[in-house]
Order: C-alpha cells, then structure tokens, then sequence
C-alpha cells in the first residue's frame, strides 16, 4: 500500500484518477494549484487506486492524504 | 506540465530604460517623491527576466510572477537611464529563479537595485481557465 500526501498547502484543481483505476509509476492522479501554478501529483508506484481522498476545489494541507495505491 | 526543452540556466537578456514622470514614485502611488518608484522598479525587472526566456517559451506557455526578493538601493531621477539585467539561475519543476541587477547605463560602478525573482511556466489558457473559475468561487 503506498499513500499519496500533498507535499504543499494547495487548491486541488483537477482529480485525473478515480478510485478503482489501475495506474502505473508516474501516472498523474490529480493536479493542484498553489502559487499560481499547476502542479501534478503522480502515482509513486504501480497498482490501483483503492482511495481518492480529495475533490476538485478542495484545499489541502501540507500531508494530507490524497490517495491510497495498493 | 513542463518547461520547455531548450529553456536553460545562464539565459539572459538587459533592458536600456530611461526614468519618465509617468515611472516615479509620485505616479505609481508608493511614495510622493519624483524619482523611481519601487514597483516600477520590480515590474522592470520582471520584464527583464521575460525578455530572458522570451525566445525558449512555446506559444501555449507563459511565466507568472510568483515571488519577489528586490532592494532598491539608489535613487533614480527622472531623465536617469538604467541597465537592468536578469538572469536565469535555477529551474525547478516549472519554477524558475532569477537573479537581476539594475546599474546606471553609464557603466558607473554602482548598483541601484538588486534582487531575486520567481517565476512559474503555466499553459496560458489553462491558467486563464483557473483564474475565471477563481473569480466565479468568489461570486
């Protein structure tokens, strides 16, 4: 199991992946905004998307879940 | 979202200004004295580290000001013409860094302002996209 967390506060802009999608190392899982800028959160290893904890417009904190790979 | 290929360290470019009425503190609302003004100073510099990427951007992307360190260290006069030169320094992810500095065009030893700019690459059209959805969240 490998659990996705946002790296910045952020602004979730796009949720690319669904719960259920199988996804491969480096596959984008959903697109933040922060400082004006786009930036991906990629799935860090392969496997399905069993989580997706964030909807788009939501605000995240720095380590908040955003998705669970098992 | 990436920047693109042939952007690179080490590109630069220097911008010839001549201060006017319209460039002074007076005119800008940050002060009431007819010299420079301070953000005009910045918006200068940030031009500069436009022209310094402008021929490695693709059509669909542009850069955005995001952060902004800058020391204003000498007054200008109107009719005073200044060198500003940036450069770019460090590329992470799509945030660029550069580093600036505006000298007399006179080749005078002396700095008039320096500092350390931060720009991201966005897609222009997406970011534009953003920007109105922002604007709808706070109708």
């Amino acid at each position: 199991m490998t659990e996705v967390r946002a790296e910045m506060v952020a602004n979730v802009w796009k949720v690319v992946a669904s719960a259920g999608d199988t996804v491969a190392d480096g596959d984008t899982l959903v697109i933040l905004e922060s400082m004006k800028m786009e930036i991906p959160v990629l799935a860090e290893a392969a496997g399905t998307v069993s989580t997706l904890a964030v909807a788009e417009g939501d605000v995240v904190q720095e380590g908040d879940l955003i998705a669970v790979i098992d | 979202m990436s920047v693109p290929d042939g952007l690179a360290t080490g590109a630069r470019a220097t911008l010839r200004v001549a201060v006017t009425e319209a460039d002074t503190a007076q005119a800008a609302g940050s002060g009431d004295v007819p010299v420079l003004a301070t953000p005009r100073l910045l918006a200068l510099a940030e031009a500069a580290c436009v022209a310094a990427i402008a021929t490695r951007m693709t059509p669909s992307l542009t850069s955005v000001g995001i952060a902004a360190r800058l020391e204003h260290r000498q007054a200008s006069p109107v009719g005073a013409e200044l060198d500003i030169e940036a450069e770019l320094t460090e590329i992470d992810g799509v945030r660029l860094v550069f580093v600036f500095i505006a000298r007399p065009a006179d080749g005078a030893d002396q700095v008039i302002g320096a500092g350390t700019l931060e720009r991201g690459v966005v897609d222009r059209e997406r970011f534009l996209a953003r920007a109105e959805g922002a604007r709808h969240r706070l109708d």
